[in-house]
């Protein structure tokens, strides 16, 4: 680990062309999706570094969320979903048929535009992962309960109602909730699906607080609408269009000096 | 007019008096149905009339008055009846239960208002419940012990102690025959069915020969001692009497061993009138059935039917959730899927009695059948599992209200927002962790829901069940203190069934129909309380799981 964080510079900072397979937590190669007769991802490839805010942006419908969900495989669950190429974690593809896909989902972690808190205490929902995992040891729950709701910055406003249904909390302390469920089974990858686009300005602040936190123990890949979110939070930003990966580099330079016009046009606001 | 029309009015008025007439429709069954049968456990008044035939000649009832309606009095003419000139158009008569049925053919017998002399109600008149006969009226005057008069300050007071007495007694008699006695007879028919057990493996050495004969003499000994203790109890009980004047003049004795209760209705005041209708209830939904189901209680019925519901509760309600949830959750939703659907729903369209010839012909013959081949073969011919009885019952009607299951848990399944199944699976749970962890509990008020439809149907359905295994009189509850106590093979009595057998199998047509309200009320109450916990527990579940409304 202290290796790592010295490759990064001083400033945290890496090059993407030069990732070391040390510093690249995915590797996407040739990735291919279509929806039944419809291709919704062209030949996507690029690297994510790892415990790195990497943000996909676009316009509605550009794939930016399918390209997410190919991550953890979500998108084995629509129907007549077809895809080819690969998607590499720690340098295992994990579309190889050996992958157990709830494995890997313990690794790459989720959380979804509206927040999804299940029909159970604020206690249950923290650790349901867990004790999927077969966790049944109470102390250890409690621990490991109270560690991710203070991850997720929610653990004082939340203490004393652990046991209360998970509905009784606002939007943005739900979305806290799930994220902090999330990373309760301590995954490698956080994937946030515009994880505030349901949510108020001041909720939407916290999280992004939290996303900056979230990523000296996390990668974390975030899907947003939101330009000025994508420049606040994330170190690299990948802009796509129409299914394609147009243009990918660190957060100042796409949003400075883009070197493709579509992802100036988009930044400046000329479509979108 | 066009304003109003236009306005929606019209439309509201509408709908609202199509609720007003359902639920006048339902209040209106309800109360009949309720005080019909409720009324009928009232303490009526007993009068005592003197009449004139006509030849003009006097003569006396007692009894009470059961139905009363106007007669043309043409059609009474025609009759051969005859009025004086004045007599209007109509007549009264009036319906009287005069009871004593081994002395006179009729129990009930119509009298006109015409013949009527003088009506009174005497204060020394009492009424007799009996466990034979029926009712008895008649003025009590005198108690007698062993065939002779005791002398007494107060008829009533000694007979009241008396048949405590005799009552007490005869349900002593009664829980040693039914549990001591039934339970020998139980132990007797296992070893006789062992010893045909051996027989039929070419096992029947002398060993297990003497062992049998052994365990037999031993019954045999313990059940004559038994009886010769019934026996005893039963003559205890029938060695007092009461010398009763009946509306001839003529005094009958009345043996108290067959006496349930005596009451004075015409000295009860309301609140006395109150507390016997209380109690003649009480009976009435905790006793047995007497005199072919016109008299006595109804309790194995309204045990049999709860029971039977609800092992189809737990019968159909597994089964419909597993196979909801394969359509929903597992199949694909391609052609097959859908013609399966449209086939489940179709199920529920069948008429009821088609179920029933299915569950005689599929469960009763072929499985019942089989089970006895396979397990009781010492028992044959006489059928174990092999003739209608409460599991077939059960099983039929499972069947019968699968579709209700199937289709409420498929919707409520349907509900549950894939943003929540996602998260589950975005967590590392399997589609099966899934499904038992969030999807199951998160459906189970709909589960109720198809619970609580089925239930409804079940209870109230009566066609079927007597294919499979409901009858007028079961000797035995399918629950008893017998190994293996719950006894799945046996027939039942149903609250349905015991409805049109009283109403329409009976001898007694006039005895009978309170009785058909009065059963008719309780198979109600019964299905709505059955309707009322499932209800409440839905209501529990739905508040637990409530996500599903934001």
């Amino acid at each position: 680990m202290m290796s790592l964080d010295a490759a990064h510079g001083p400033s945290g900072k890496v090059d993407l062309r030069q990732l070391t397979p040390e510093q690249t937590a995915l590797e996407i190669n040739g990735l291919n999706l279509h929806y039944a007769d419809k291709q919704a991802l062209f030949d996507v490839s690029m690297k994510i570094p790892r415990k790195q805010v990497t943000a996909f942006i676009g316009p509605s419908g550009c794939g930016k969320s399918t390209l997410l969900r190919c991550i953890n495989r979500m998108n084995d669950l629509v129907d007549d979903c077809r895809i080819s190429g690969e998607v590499l974690l720690n340098g295992h593809n994990i579309y190889d048929k050996s992958v157990d896909v709830a494995k890997l989902r313990r690794n790459v972690g989720m959380v979804f535009q509206r927040p999804n808190p299940f029909p159970k205490s604020i206690y249950e929902n923290v650790v349901y992962g867990l004790r999927l995992q077969g966790m049944n040891n109470r102390r250890e729950l409690d621990e490991a309960c109270e560690r991710s709701l203070r991850g997720a910055a929610i653990w004082d406003e939340v203490k004393d109602r652990l046991h209360d249904n998970a509905f009784g909390l606002s939007g943005g302390q739900q979305q806290r909730l799930v994220i902090a469920r999330a990373i309760a089974i301590e995954p490698e990858v956080l994937l946030l699906d515009e994880p505030t686009s349901a949510l108020d300005p001041i909720s939407t602040l916290t999280i992004e607080e939290l996303i900056t936190d979230l990523k000296s123990r996390f990668t974390v890949v975030i899907v947003t609408h939101n330009m000025q979110q994508a420049a606040r939070v994330s170190d690299q930003t990948a802009f796509m269009y129409l299914g394609e990966l147009i243009e990918y580099a660190d957060t100042n330079t796409i949003f400075t000096t883009p070197k493709k016009s579509k992802t100036e046009d988009y930044i400046t606001g000329r479509y979108g | 007019m066009g304003r109003w029309f236009k306005s929606g009015s019209p439309w509201i008025w509408l709908t609202g008096s199509a609720v007003s007439i359902s639920l006048i429709a339902v209040l209106g069954l309800l109360l009949l149905i309720a005080w019909r049968g409720l009324s009928y456990f009232w303490p009526a008044t007993i009068y005592q009339w003197e009449l004139q035939d006509d030849n003009g000649q006097p003569y006396r009832l007692i009894g009470e008055i059961h139905d009363r309606e106007q007669v043309p009095t043409d059609r009474l003419k025609a009759a051969g009846h005859h009025f004086p000139a004045d007599t209007g158009e109509f007549v009264e008569r009036f319906l009287v239960k005069t009871g004593n049925r081994e002395l006179v053919s009729l129990d009930f017998r119509w009298i006109l208002a015409s013949d009527i002399l003088t009506r009174s109600e005497p204060k020394e008149l009492a009424v007799f419940e009996r466990s034979k006969n029926g009712n008895f009226y008649g003025e009590p005057v005198a108690v007698l012990q062993a065939g002779t008069k005791l002398e007494t300050a107060s008829v009533e007071q000694l007979l009241q102690q008396r048949i405590d007495h005799a009552v007490a007694l005869n349900a002593q008699a009664d829980a040693l025959q039914k549990h001591d006695i039934g339970a020998i007879n139980y132990q007797l028919e296992r070893l006789r069915l062992q010893a045909r057990k051996y027989q039929l493996n070419d096992d029947y050495t002398e060993a297990h020969q003497t062992e049998i004969a052994a365990e037999q003499q031993q019954y045999q000994q313990q059940y004559q001692q038994l009886e010769q203790q019934l026996f005893a109890m039963r003559e205890q009980a029938g060695r007092d009497a009461v010398v009763v004047k009946d509306m001839r003049g003529e005094l009958v004795t009345l043996s108290l061993d067959t006496v349930l209760n005596v009451t004075y209705s015409n000295r009860l005041s309301t609140w006395q009138k109150l507390l016997t209708w209380g109690q003649r209830v009480g009976h009435f939904v905790s006793d047995e059935p007497r005199e072919a189901n016109t008299e006595g209680g109804v309790f194995p019925a309204i045990f049999g039917t709860v029971f039977m519901v609800l092992l189809m509760a737990v019968i159909v309600t597994p089964f419909g959730v597993i196979a909801a949830v394969y359509l929903h959750e597992y199949a694909k939703n391609g052609w097959l899927t859908r013609i399966i659907r449209i086939a489940v729903i179709n199920l529920a369209g069948v008429p009821s009695i088609v179920y029933g010839v299915f569950g005689l012909g599929f469960f009763v013959y072929m499985i019942g059948g089989s089970i006895d081949q396979l397990f009781f073969p010492e028992a044959l011919p006489s059928p174990t599992f092999g003739s209608p009885g409460m599991l077939w019952s059960a099983l039929t009607l499972a069947i019968l209200t699968l579709p209700v299951v199937i289709v409420s848990t498929e919707e409520g399944l349907s509900r549950i927002p894939s943003s929540i199944r996602q998260g589950s699976l975005a967590l590392g749970a399997t589609q099966a962790e899934t499904l038992f962890r969030i999807v199951l509990p998160m459906a189970s008020p709909a589960i109720m829901t198809g619970l609580i439809l089925a239930v409804a149907r079940a209870a109230g359905e009566v066609a079927p069940l007597m294919l499979v295994g409901v009858v007028k009189l079961a000797p035995n509850l399918p629950l008893d203190m017998n190994f293996p106590y719950v006894h799945l093979e046996r027939k039942f009595m149903h609250l349905g069934f015991h409805i049109y057998d009283v109403g329409f199998q009976s001898p007694n047509v006039e005895a009978a129909r309170p009785l058909v309200y009065a059963t008719s009320f309780l198979l109600v109450t019964v299905i709505v309380t059955l309707n009322l916990t499932a209800i409440s527990v839905r209501n529990y579940l739905r508040e637990k799981y409530r996500s599903l409304e934001n």
